[in-house]
């Protein structure tokens, strides 16, 4: 794909071309989703905090989804990486800020202690990754959930315990990201629009950089793990060893979601390791449909705004995981692609649509869409009809 | 105190209370643990079942009829036919599927979060307690310390738990058809048993035990929603030290991780919580199976 005298600089002027010549093509669709990003960043300061959130969940997902949706592990853990990320960089902004400040000088030093806070947070969690998941993915399925859901709860008993002071118990560590100087100007990191822009910098080139390792011939060993774990290794391919390196990629991107939402919540808080927080990508991702690249982005959206809208209704906001609860029990019963088979399902719907409207106009379309969902409807009352019967063929 | 001399940290009431704490653990993880062996379905939801027990066996005394003991059978058999209604609602239509373990932990868990909404929306937030059966509310001494006689008996019921299921899985013609069933399903099919009946009547089995746990427990721990979420790690940790399907393993499991919370807060501030995690890390990572064998064993 990339030649040798293919510069950066060049390969964004032909994706500009590419976007502004040829319709609605996939960089079309990218631009346009960076432009609603900066849209987004004018609204009510509670939508850009909500909407940063979203941004934060949506990385943890992808990143968990590396995992589960690539290379078919189930880890229940996820929660001790995230943790990870937010302890590292608040423990670095707490105790090592004011010296890099005198080394840095002020103006720029909050930027500088913000992104080696960061790069700390990460490290940490790859120094942690390399044997936790050294040790998990030897296990598979279930014994895969269970131990990466043990260390998860061992890394919060141990944060609970606050070992040598550093983790401040149940209290957690509060994180102060001051004012940084930029060209005279002075800026808030902690202001609400100030850290929508640094979150969206941060996660968009992380997304990038997953879609890179999910495109590579890396990704495509992964995939094949998830397919058959037999076949792959009849390949030629270390399965263990391929589990292990997703295991720390994932880990990886688990923690800058960590850093970032350590810095919009101003805390770094023990509930971030605990177990219930790693359930959040897992509903995520199931909702929003595991197999596809975009689906933890999706199920990362329905997530926060479903949880968003109902908290409009009083009667309502109290139990709001109900909802998710029987999301997660009606997608995984029937429609094992989530939010983001849907919109595709609907997508060839439509297209379909116009083709029979093409040829026979608006009466045709009526016709086919009667046929199309009453098909749908049938399939569905089979299932549910067949679903009492004798289970067939179940190996384990 | 005869017993402090000999052990100085660990006195009696540590003992006593850490095999209540087991007891309780013990009627959970044991249905867990059963549904594992012969449907290989971790059931998520399973530490919810518990506290569904517990919040049934309180309503039905306070508020119903009064009488502690027909609320136990109550609460038991209210959350058996409620994993009834879930096995064949959700888990049944899963078997079979190419993924199907993951799936089935994930339905499950989605029941975790749909159980527990349920019910703080029936019983509110705020923790219950209550006391125990006025038959039973004597105190007891052994050793210089004093016990509630209630105490004593969850630990004898779950004593009674373990022998009756351990006759019932080795000696019964039902028992032989579940350990049948669960190392050969094929086979036990193509025998004329009926599988996905034997299958609903296990989880029943298994539900009712974490029903009857969850009963048992009301009067010695307050109830609340996060019950369910605490019971279901313990559990967790316990069928896996134990080994997934294992019955003595939960036993034994369950014993180990209920003293451990009574002394070891003594040793290590906190430290008996890591320890539990620690001990589960270790068997998963050196003996997956557990340190005990299959079903019946």
């Amino acid at each position: 794909m990339s030649t040798q005298d293919e510069s950066t600089g060049s390969r964004i002027g032909a994706f500009g071309r590419e976007a502004v010549r040829n319709g609605w093509t996939r960089e079309r669709f990218v631009l346009l989703g960076l432009l609603g990003l900066v849209v987004v960043s004018f609204g009510p300061p509670f939508q850009v905090y909500l909407f940063t959130e979203f941004l934060i969940i949506a990385l943890f997902a992808l990143a968990f989804n590396l995992l589960y949706g690539y290379t078919g592990l189930l880890s229940f853990g996820h929660a001790l990486f995230y943790a990870g990320g937010s302890y590292g960089f608040a423990i670095v902004l707490r105790d090592a800020g004011p010296s890099i400040v005198d080394a840095v000088g002020s103006g720029l030093a909050p930027l500088v202690t913000f992104a080696v806070g960061g790069v700390v947070g990460v490290l940490v969690v790859v120094l942690l990754a390399v044997p936790v998941g050294w040790l998990s993915v030897r296990l598979e399925e279930i014994y895969f959930a269970l131990i990466t859901l043990a260390f998860g709860m061992l890394g919060y008993s141990v944060i609970i315990q606050d070992p040598g002071g550093l983790t401040n118990g149940t209290d957690g560590v509060i994180v102060l990201l001051g004012i940084a100087e930029v060209a005279g100007a002075e800026v808030m990191l902690g202001d609400r629009r100030t850290y929508y822009y640094l979150t969206a910098t941060v996660v968009i080139a992380s997304i990038y950089a997953i879609w890179r390792v999910v495109h590579s011939p890396f990704g495509t060993i992964c995939k094949s793990i998830r397919e058959s774990p037999d076949r792959a290794a009849a390949l030629g391919v270390d399965v263990t060893r391929h589990r292990w390196m997703t295991f720390v990629i994932s880990a990886a991107f688990v923690a800058v979601a960590g850093v970032l939402t350590a810095g919009l919540s101003s805390v770094a808080s023990p509930y971030h390791s605990h177990w219930t927080t790693s359930a959040i990508p897992v509903v995520a991702t199931v909702i929003g449909g595991a197999t596809y690249f975009a689906g933890p982005v999706v199920g990362a959206f329905v997530y926060l705004y479903v949880r968003w809208g109902i908290s409009r209704y009083p009667a309502l906001e109290a139990y709001w995981e109900f909802f998710f609860g029987v999301m997660l029990i009606v997608v995984v019963l029937y429609f094992k692609q989530g939010a983001a088979g849907g919109l595709v399902l609907v997508h060839a719907w439509l297209l379909e649509a116009r083709s029979e409207y093409e040829r026979g106009g608006a009466g045709a379309v009526a016709t086919f869409a009667r046929e199309s969902i009453a098909a749908r409807l049938r399939a569905a009352r089979e299932r549910v009809t067949s679903s009492g019967d004798a289970p067939e063929g179940g190996t384990r | 105190m005869g017993a402090t001399s000999v052990l100085p940290f660990i006195g009696v009431s540590d003992l006593v209370i850490g095999l209540s704490l087991g007891s309780r653990l013990f009627l959970i993880a044991v249905g867990l643990s059963l549904i594992f062996g012969v449907l290989g379905v971790l059931n998520f939801a399973h530490g919810a079942f518990y506290m569904v027990g517990a919040y049934v066996t309180l309503g039905v005394t306070n508020q119903v009829i009064g009488n502690f003991w027909i609320a136990v059978l109550v609460g038991g058999v209210a959350v058996g036919l409620l994993g009834v209604l879930i096995e064949v609602g959700t888990i049944r239509p899963l078997y079979g599927r190419i993924e199907d373990e993951l799936d089935q932990l994930i339905v499950t868990f989605g029941f975790v979060l749909v159980i527990h909404e349920g019910v703080r929306f029936v019983w509110g937030s705020q923790p219950y307690s209550m006391g125990a059966p006025a038959s039973l509310a004597f105190p007891v001494s052994i050793g210089g310390s004093t016990f509630g006689a209630y105490r004593l008996f969850v630990i004898g019921a779950a004593f009674v738990v373990m022998g009756g299921l351990w006759v019932f899985i080795t000696r019964t013609y039902f028992g032989s058809l579940v350990r049948g069933t669960s190392s050969d399903r094929e086979m036990a099919s193509m025998l004329g048993v009926d599988v996905p009946r034997l299958y609903t009547a296990v989880f029943f089995l298994g539900s009712f035990l974490a029903g009857l746990g969850g009963a048992l427990a009301a009067p010695l721990q307050s109830v609340s929603p996060a019950l369910g979420d605490q019971v279901i790690i313990d559990a967790f940790i316990i069928v896996v030290i134990g080994g997934l399907g294992s019955l003595s393993g939960a036993f034994v499991g369950a014993m180990f991780v209920g003293i451990l919370q009574s002394i070891g807060p003594q040793f290590i501030a906190a430290g008996h919580i890591a320890i539990p995690f620690l001990a589960m890390v270790l068997v998963l990572v050196f003996r997956p199976e557990g340190l005990f064998g299959g079903i019946g064993e």
